[in-house]
């Protein structure tokens, strides 16, 4: 499936581990798709199916996210930096009504709740592991 | 972001600067000008990383098998190998900016470069042993915390000088007095292999 340009989402982006790795992440499973892996491009959607929405719930924040299946091709791009990395849905998450109303910042622009989970090998292809979060647009 | 090469005057972008610097004849920049932002700084400013003209960065993870000079012989847990060569202009973090001496064998590491084309990755970052983590946090004590992710018990030491708390968003601060137990929380922070512990760089304290 192709990597779109048709604007889906806004808003904050984090990481997160998954499949087979070292440390506490050896623990984390191949995600509720079943195929998730930290050095492969995926993401994680917090609306793959109603029992992820019921877990994530970031319509408590204001996002009434679309729902999305595993497999599922986004575009995610740096708001400032332009960087883009086409990632496949591989699991539920973020867990967004933990965090309402958290906001990441650049040049004076802000982007609001958390939105899209990346693996490392995504997430550090438009930006550093050591900031935790970025502030993306998301396009399919 | 692009360097201007000070012998030719040509532009020079990261990939090409990287090349460079593994092949030893770069002219030293701050390695921040290309991506490599300690956790703190990123935080409270987060500023365009890459260059948005690299179509494709190389990307490594495992953990450290060898280190022979500067290149870090690393096992993916995929059964797959790398060598990742460190340069003059590589960021490294563990646990906060650091340098190759901080680098162990049986770290674990996330590593971003240029594939080279002796099969090395010249890499512009290396994260080791980070982990970003979503918690519960399930007690606390003066220098310590502890939390649940998954059905993982883990503890997280507070580094003094290094661990900071974000309160629902707000600004970073050393105070983790606010943290209560069952809150959700996002962990990042420095694995410790010889404990399985984890040292704290940040707590994100959510609902």
């Amino acid at each position: 499936m192709a990597c779109g340009s048709t604007a889906l989402w806004a808003g904050e982006t984090t990481w997160f581990c998954c499949g087979s790795s070292w440390g506490p992440c050896g623990s984390a499973g191949t995600g509720a798709c079943g195929t998730c892996q930290s050095n492969a491009h995926q993401a994680a959607w917090p609306n793959t199916s109603a029992a992820c929405f019921s877990i994530t719930r970031p319509d408590l924040c204001g996002e009434t996210i679309v729902q999305r299946a595993c497999g599922s091709v986004m575009n995610v791009k740096h708001q400032c930096s332009g960087a883009s990395v086409c990632v496949t849905v591989s699991d539920c998450g973020p867990r967004t009504q933990s965090f309402c109303g958290e906001a990441t910042c650049c040049n004076g622009s802000c982007r609001t709740n958390r939105v899209i989970d990346l693996t490392p090998a995504a997430f550090s292809a438009i930006g550093n592991l050591s900031s935790g979060k970025l502030p993306v647009y998301i396009y399919e | 972001m692009r360097q201007n090469h000070e012998n030719t005057g040509r532009p020079l972008d990261r990939r090409r600067f990287l090349t460079t610097a593994a092949l030893g004849g770069a002219t030293i920049v701050g390695a921040s000008a290309l991506g490599g932002l300690d956790a703190d700084a990123a935080f409270a400013e987060p500023m365009p990383s890459l260059d948005p003209a690299i179509t494709k960065s190389a990307f490594a993870e495992g953990r450290i098998t060898r280190i022979k000079g500067s290149v870090l012989e690393v096992a993916g847990s995929y059964g797959d190998q790398h060598l990742i060569q460190l340069t003059n202009v590589t960021s490294i973090w563990k646990l906060r900016p650091t340098t190759a001496d901080a680098v162990k064998v049986g770290d674990g590491l996330y590593a971003r470069g240029v594939d080279m084309p002796d099969g090395t990755i010249a890499a512009d970052a290396v994260w080791v042993n980070i982990v970003n983590l979503y918690v519960t946090i399930r007690g606390i004590a003066k220098d310590r915390l502890h939390f649940t992710h998954g059905s993982h018990e883990t503890v997280g030491h507070v580094v003094p000088d290094t661990t900071t708390a974000s309160y629902l968003g707000g600004a970073l601060t050393p105070d983790l007095s606010r943290v209560r137990i069952g809150q959700a929380a996002q962990i990042l922070g420095a694995w410790r292999p010889a404990d399985d512990a984890i040292d704290i760089a940040r707590v994100t304290v959510g609902h």
